[in-house]
């Protein structure tokens, strides 16, 4: 006879169902969540209500049908996104037909699958709460669903009401799952990593999370303004750089036809020439976040490529596959260093291309700067006075530009953030016949005082200039620090002080960087958490040199350590025995040093029947017979006095059987 | 002396392969469970008597949890990771208690009931907590047969669990071996104990469903006849001396003034004796069946009856002991 599933039993596998799929239900289009969610709320409601069960026809159409929204939302199946959507409407629908108990089971512990795919998209420190609160809804579910199995008959006295059954299940669930926590932590901390992945990770991700993208089209880095969320932290080793040096370069673009900006295909080359360390090199190590790409961010110039990197002729760093985990990498770079002294022939024609018969306005401006001055030099620095002279405005609140997007910008519109002036910049200085490109990456930062880190925000995405000057190779001009100095002084934030849709509020602000301050923290020591820092923490303990094998009996020796203080733990829990008060904990003691004496006490004795019969082996066996009436008089008498309990628990802690010895007890 | 006489007993099992050779396994593995430790209940569960294995949930859990290991491993992905080890952790944990569960659970007794040939027999086991443990969904099964509802038992106490079992012809029939498991507290692994009660139980004969009439022999007057207390309740009269003092009618006396004692009857019933010569039927166990149906008739109508089977008899009488003597002979004969 196996039991069938109860009510109480369904509303708490489908609780722990979205509570697991509660992060993927948000990042999914809203009508499937919205979907999902009513699914689940009429598996309750048939419960509950007693409705009428769902026919074949109806759960066929639900699998089916989500199936092909997911497929029609998404294009695919394949994807992290997509993937995990689809079990989520998948369980969803298995909701609609779950009413065996089997079907229970298999949801609920799907429910763990689930909470371990969240962290493809975010291992943040708020997840861990998600994490503890999932597993331990999920347990419970389980629980519960096992009871149900067992078929227990229902005790005699009348049962619980329904919420007082949940809760009490939810509490088991809670322990157990603590229960299980230092066991866990003894394999995190133990278990090998592997140093490299056995496979890649599919790369469409398809989650239009946004990072640097490869690419500039209008509007591309505004979309990052307003996303507050880390993009990675540095620690220097030493002082950190002034805020004017904190160009994190990213993509560098070359490429325009009148509207994006993109990268050369030349530029994925091998640099002729790379810096050499010297005086003022800086040491630092950048901790990433996932970005779905492949960027790497290092100021310039980086020295050499990190691990698993390589660098490029425009010393962009790329990683080998796109960082979908939290990324630690060391990077030295060297400030002074001159880019491409010499400019090849080629790359000189990439770097003055312009797309025909565009901006024409543009292009007229550039010949009459360059009549009047020759030297490059002075013709960036004309326009650059100009720039921050004439009325020109810093503002994400700007028009979208037309074909002619240069022309309208410098001599219309005026008003834009550093990829108006970015582009309008380079497009300027090509048409005069000064080489030059665009680069992207991060400017700025919050410096972290107590916790010396960096913290660089999307928010901090910013775009810049390089022009190729005689003897000087590429050298950086930053048009929006000649508009809006603040920009570069005080990061993004201060320039754009007072426009709508920023952050509402200074305290929040700050609260975001504190949280940021625990967030490291947790990166470092929990995330961050590799092969390498595994050895690095086993050496630190002496463990490093040892065989695999002594290795493995390590881990599991360990973790029956563990599981001795939670035998202890689960003795306590499941024990139906009450607690000894302080009076009765004070007569075990006694009775147990009189065990150990020899004197083993009766089933049944009465504390006085006991003393009685002891005294007779006992030297200071009248002393007992007073402790016993004391304790009986006390247990069982009409008056207690909690000052007589204690003073008899010192009493009874100090008194100790003294043997009579041998001889002596024969002439008794 | 009995282990190589029951090595060449089995060594080499008789009869058609694999059948046999199964069959010879069986024995040999009951035999082996029977060298452990003691089996029969009264016992009480120990690390010797408890086995445990992951269910097949267990398994696929099992799977799961490989799965997310690989990938969390794979891709560096250290939450991934600690959850994989959480939920590990809670499989371990599980085991553990499951094992907990059902260490030191006292097998105090089975108590059979009785049961006619294919008719289901409820067997009543009665299990007790000795370590002062609460333990929960503990199940009684047997192989092949459906299962019996869970029992929970407070630390140190005791209670009952039912378990059915089949029953095919009459006769002295062993009980089968006897599982007991739990699934606690989340159902991955299953600690189980095997007991064999050393009880046979002595199945009647199915009560044939067509059977010619009762004959009725024998004086069919209803004249009363004084009787004891076991019988109808005939109405009160003066005590005398003599009379029991429990049959006095107390509350009656005190309304009328002096002692009256309760007077009962027998009344006068037919009797009759039933023999296997007078059942019709080809084989002796179908005669047996009719038998068996005319004593429950007999019972049923309040008759006075007796068996007659040749060999043995039994002197005609009524009554639930009666009928109870009756079945069993039934049961035996043959």
């Amino acid at each position: 006879m196996t039991g069938s599933l109860t009510p109480t039993t369904v509303m708490l596998v489908v609780a722990a169902f979205l509570f697991a799929a509660l992060p993927h239900l948000a990042a999914m289009p809203p009508w499937l969540a919205l979907a999902i969610v009513m699914a689940a709320a009429w598996r309750v409601a048939v419960e509950v209500l007693a409705l009428r069960r769902p026919n074949w026809l109806i759960r066929g159409l639900l699998t089916f049908g989500g199936l092909a929204l997911v497929i029609l939302h998404y294009g695919t199946f394949w994807g992290r996104r997509a993937a995990t959507v689809l079990l989520c409407v998948m369980i969803a629908a298995k909701l609609s037909e779950m009413f065996r108990l089997r079907d229970a089971r298999v949801v609920a512990a799907l429910g763990y699958f689930l909470i371990a795919t969240q962290f493809l998209f975010s291992q943040q420190l708020l997840f861990f709460a998600y994490l503890v609160i999932g597993c331990a809804l999920v347990t419970a579910a389980l629980m519960r669903v096992q009871r149900d199995a067992d078929h227990v008959a229902a005790s005699e006295e009348k049962p619980a009401p329904r919420a007082a059954q949940a809760a009490r299940v939810v509490r088991d669930g809670f322990v157990l799952m603590l229960l299980a926590v230092p066991f866990a932590l003894v394999l995190f901390a133990l278990f090998p990593r592997l140093a490299s992945p056995l496979w890649g990770m599919p790369e469409n991700a398809l989650d239009g999370r946004t990072g640097l993208s490869d690419e500039m089209s209008p509007g591309n880095i505004a979309s990052l303004f307003a996303d507050d969320s880390p993009a990675f932290r540095v620690s220097f080793d030493g002082p950190p750089p002034p805020r004017s040096e904190r160009y994190w370069r990213g993509p560098v673009l070359w490429r325009f036809d009148g509207r994006t900006w993109k990268r050369l295909f030349y530029s994925n080359r091998a640099p002729e020439r790379t810096p050499r360390p010297g005086p003022g090199a800086r040491a630092y190590t950048v901790q990433q976040e996932p970005s779905e790409r492949r960027w790497l961010f290092a100021l310039d110039y980086p020295v050499r490529a990190p691990e698993g990197a390589r660098l490029t002729a425009d010393f962009e760093l790329i990683n080998q596959t796109p960082v979908t985990t939290l990324m630690s990498y060391d990077v030295i770079s060297q400030p002074d260093f001159r880019d491409s002294v010499d400019l090849m022939q080629t790359m000189r024609r990439f770097a003055l291309e312009l797309p025909e018969g565009s901006n024409p306005r543009t292009q007229a401006h550039a010949l009459a700067l360059r009549e009047r001055y020759p030297d490059d030099r002075a013709l960036i620095d004309a326009v650059l006075t100009w720039f921050n002279q004439d009325d020109f405005f810093y503002s994400l609140e700007t028009a979208p530009l037309g074909r002619h997007g240069a022309d309208e910008f410098l001599f219309d519109l005026r008003v834009g953030y550093c990829e108006y002036y970015a582009s309008a910049f380079v497009v300027l200085m090509r048409a005069a016949g000064i080489p030059a490109r665009i680069v992207t990456g991060y400017q700025g930062g919050f410096w972290q005082a107590a916790d010396e880190y960096l913290l660089v925000r999307q928010s901090d995405a910013h775009a810049w200039a390089e022009v190729w000057l005689e003897g000087q190779g590429w050298t950086r001009v930053d048009p929006t620090a000649a508009v809006s100095p603040s920009r570069i002084r005080d990061g993004a934030r201060s320039a754009l002080s007072g426009s709508e849709g920023w952050l509402s509020g200074e305290w929040l602000y700050q609260l975001r960087n504190q949280y940021d301050r625990l967030q490291n923290l947790w990166n470092r020591w929990v995330l961050g958490f590799d092969a390498k820092r595994q050895q690095n923490f086993l050496a630190s303990l002496g463990l490093d040199d040892l065989p695999p094998g002594i290795k493995a009996a390590l881990l599991v020796a360990l973790s029956g350590l563990v599981l001795v203080p939670l035998a202890l733990l689960l003795q306590a829990a499941t024990s139906g025995r009450r607690r000894p008060d302080r009076l009765e904990r004070a007569w075990l003691n006694l009775r147990g040093r009189l065990r150990r004496a020899g004197i083993r006490p009766m089933i049944g004795e009465t504390p006085l029947e006991l003393a009685r019969r002891s005294a007779d082996r006992l030297d200071n066996g009248h002393e007992l017979i007073t402790l016993s009436r004391e304790y009986s008089v006390l247990r069982y008498g009409a008056f207690r006095s909690e000052n007589a309990i204690i003073a008899f628990g010192r009493k009874s802690a100090r008194w100790r059987p003294r043997l009579r010895n041998p001889s002596s007890l024969k002439q008794s | 002396m009995s282990s190589s006489r029951f090595s060449t007993k089995h060594a080499f099992p008789e009869g058609r392969w694999p059948r046999a050779w199964l069959d010879a396994v069986q024995v040999r593995f009951g035999a082996w469970l029977r060298r452990r430790g003691p089996v029969h209940p009264p016992l009480t569960l120990g690390y010797r008597q408890i086995y445990i294995l992951p269910t097949r949930f267990g398994w696929l859990v099992g799977l799961l949890l490989f799965a997310m290991l690989l990938g969390s491993l794979n891709f560096n992905n250290n939450l991934g990771l600690f959850t994989t080890f959480l939920v590990a952790g809670i499989g371990l944990l599980s085991m553990h208690i499951a094992h907990r569960n059902l260490d030191g659970v006292r097998v105090a007794g089975c108590v059979p009931g009785q049961a006619f040939a294919g008719e289901p027999l409820a067997l009543s086991i009665t299990l007790q907590d000795t370590k002062d443990r609460i333990r929960r969904g503990l199940v009684a099964e047997t192989r092949g047969l459906p299962t019996a509802a869970g029992v929970d038992l407070a630390a140190a106490s005791s209670d009952e669990t039912t378990l059915w079992i089949p029953t095919r012809q009459r006769g002295w029939m062993k009980i089968p071996r006897i599982r007991l498991r739990t699934r606690h507290p989340i159902g991955w692994f299953e600690a189980w104990s095997w007991f064999w009660p050393e009880h046979k139980v002595l199945v009647w004969p199915k009560p044939a469903d067509q059977a010619p009439p009762l004959h009725t022999a024998g004086s069919s007057d209803s004249r009363s006849r004084p009787g004891d207390e076991s019988d109808e309740f005939h109405g009160l009269r003066d005590w005398r001396e003599g009379d029991p003092l429990h049959r006095i009618a107390w509350k009656a006396s005190q309304r009328h003034q002096s002692l009256l004692a309760r007077q009962f009857t027998r009344p006068e019933r037919d009797r009759i004796v039933l023999r296997l010569a007078d059942a019709p039927g080809r084989s002796l166990e179908e005669r047996i069946s009719i038998l068996a149906r005319w004593v429950m008739e007999a019972d049923r109508n309040d008759c006075e009856y007796g068996i007659d089977l040749g060999t043995e008899s039994i002197a005609p009488g009524a009554g639930e002991s009666h009928r109870i003597r009756c079945l069993n002979l039934l049961g035996e004969f043959g």
